[in-house]
């Protein structure tokens, strides 16, 4: 059994990722992606922070989440939007450039179902914006709802770093 | 809310997962849209609300192809006129969650109708006017409803027993001048105006209560003397997003600001999710509202019988574990009437309960109609005689139903 991990491991590290495109358009999110980015992050502490082009205090949460990514090579950073259709893949990307996020794993909902896509993420969602889950390396979520306070997040981030093997 | 995952169960099922996941970061960026097609006829539209005016014709105005149109019905929603459009040139509408157009009809069958659209890159909204004179046959082009320029969202419109449109939006314009003093600024103002020229004109935008929720939809009523109401999110001390009423003395004069509710949601964010506000022929306020404070989370009800001054406490609707959302209510001939949407993973059910005692006792709640894909909020609308479920639907269309129950 160990084998086995420590090769699907090793296969893990050598496939191409789609974070490694850079500023590449974001990607798609449909039914059955939050299940593969939790799959695909595992191990990993990852920051996945969701928000929208037309929501106010996005604006001001974003740039201050580009400079914690760069802060923080460590943390796995995805942002995912999640603003109703009909979404806007060039806003979007144009909002993520600007606030250094560009080369984050970005993500865009893709699914006219909005609450479907939610339903999969957390059932008790209702589609507020912004929204962070911190995924710790053993798995553990914590859900932040609103603009999270950057303290918080590095205070999350060191006790991760802290758990490094 | 945190979970844990076994650690093998989890390296295994991502190896699995991996492959599929790379295929489609490889395919094109296709729309996943909310609308069944792109033209402008009702069959595609996203959001769809109903009035009654007040001979008994249903009036629709429906957001479909990026236009706004209208059309109406005199046989109760069985059959509808051909779409009049509204807008010529393509707008980028206000799609959020909680917009959608508004239309108010008055004695003569006049229609006033407001929308948001958003009019610059960094989506800053603006709330546009229009009117017909010749009951619905054309519309004056639309217009701002202020000459300010910052942004506004959120309209509500109605006319009161004089004949007047009474509006409320919300509206950002007092952001500059905060941060210009070196102040931060939460939240939008809660602005109003009427018009008394049937919704061409309006007056100067006044402030009713500044730094409220910037994101969420407003609830319009008129009290027995035909004074307006208006529920909204407001943001209290600390950040807090929980609901306040204000009874307007006259079109021209906001009254004080109560508070609905101590839910204590204290959030940063848009929570894309406004109230609905009735007053009955007893001149009780019903409202209901959705929350995720710390003292109760989910959808509520209450009901004021001093004018707004104070609230029952909140009772809870729907089940929670079905993500139970958009809450509407209506005071109709035969009694209360309450809907809104739940979320089993599959289908969007819409719920209905009814009171006969003034919210005092609640009959149990039951499914009138589900579909399982996307839709817009359930609608409630009385014609004075019965009360009437509306809602837009991507799959199965528009459905607009008598509710049962009543006669």
């Amino acid at each position: 059994m160990t084998r086995h991990l420590l090769a699907a491991l090793i296969l893990l590290a050598t496939l191409p990722c789609a974070r490694a495109a850079g500023e590449s358009a974001p990607k798609p999110f449909e039914r059955g992606s939050w299940q593969r980015l939790l799959h695909e992050h595992a191990g990993h502490p990852t920051l996945v922070h969701f928000w929208g082009v037309t929501c106010g205090p996005c604006k001001v949460e974003l740039p201050q989440l580009g400079r914690f990514m760069k802060d923080h090579p460590g943390i796995d950073v995805v942002t995912i939007s999640a603003d109703l259709v009909p979404n806007l893949p060039d806003a979007t990307k144009s909002m993520l450039n600007q606030a250094g996020l560009g080369s984050a794993e970005n993500w865009i909902f893709d699914d006219g179902f909005a609450e479907r896509l939610r339903f999969e993420i957390d059932p008790a969602w209702q589609g507020d914006i912004p929204r962070t889950m911190l995924i710790g390396r053993d798995g553990t979520i914590t859900t932040i709802e609103g603009s999270a306070e950057m303290t918080d997040l590095n205070k999350w981030s060191d006790a991760q770093a802290a758990t490094t093997r | 809310m945190t979970y844990r995952r076994p650690a093998a169960l989890t390296v295994l099922a991502t190896l699995v997962a991996v492959l599929p996941n790379l295929a489609i970061a490889q395919m094109s960026h296709q729309h996943a849209s909310e609308a069944a097609c792109e033209e402008t006829v009702l069959r595609c539209a996203t959001k769809v609300t109903p009035a009654f005016a007040a001979d008994g014709t249903l009036w629709l105005a429906w957001m479909a192809g990026g236009q706004i149109s209208v059309a109406n019905s005199r046989d109760q929603g069985k059959s509808f006129s051909a779409p009049m459009q509204v807008t010529r040139e393509r707008l980028n509408l206000d799609w959020g969650p909680d917009a959608r157009p508004k239309l108010a009809i008055d004695q003569k069958g006049e229609v006033a109708l407001a929308f948001s659209i958003f009019r610059d890159q960094a989506f800053n909204g603006q709330v546009l006017t229009t009117r017909s004179t010749d009951g619905g046959r054309s519309f004056d082009p639309p217009r701002p409803i202020t000459a300010n320029n910052e942004s506004q969202r959120f309209e509500a419109i109605g006319f009161d027993p004089t004949g007047a449109v009474f509006a409320v939006w919300l509206d950002k314009r007092n952001r500059v001048p905060a941060q210009q003093r070196g102040e931060k600024y939460d939240g939008a103002g809660l602005f109003f105006a009427a018009s008394k020229d049937g919704g061409a004109t309006y007056s100067d935008a006044q402030l009713a209560a500044d730094n409220t929720c910037e994101c969420c939809r407003l609830a319009l009523a008129f009290d027995g003397s035909g004074h307006p109401v208006v529920v909204f999110r407001n943001i209290f001390e600390g950040g807090v997003r929980d609901h306040a009423i204000v009874t307007f003395t006259d079109l021209a004069t906001a009254g004080e600001v109560h508070r609905v509710s101590r839910d204590d949601w204290q959030i940063a964010a848009c929570p894309h999710h406004g109230p609905s506000l009735t007053i009955s022929s007893a001149g009780t306020y019903h409202v209901t509202w959705y929350t995720n404070g710390k003292a109760r989370k989910g959808l509520f009800y209450a009901r004021s019988r001093d004018g707004g001054k104070t609230f029952s406490d909140p009772l809870p609707v729907g089940q929670l574990n079905r993500s139970p959302s958009r809450p509407q209510i209506i005071a109709g001939p035969q009694g209360l009437v309450m809907a809104w949407k739940e979320f089993d993973g599959r289908k969007t059910s819409i719920n209905l309960m009814t009171s006969h005692d003034d919210g005092a006792t609640w009959s149990k709640p039951t499914v009138v109609v589900d579909t399982a894909d996307s839709s817009d909020h359930p609608l409630l609308v009385s014609d004075g005689r019965q009360t009437y479920l509306s809602w837009m639907t991507k799959v199965d269309g528009y459905h607009f139903q008598a509710i049962e129950g009543e006669p």
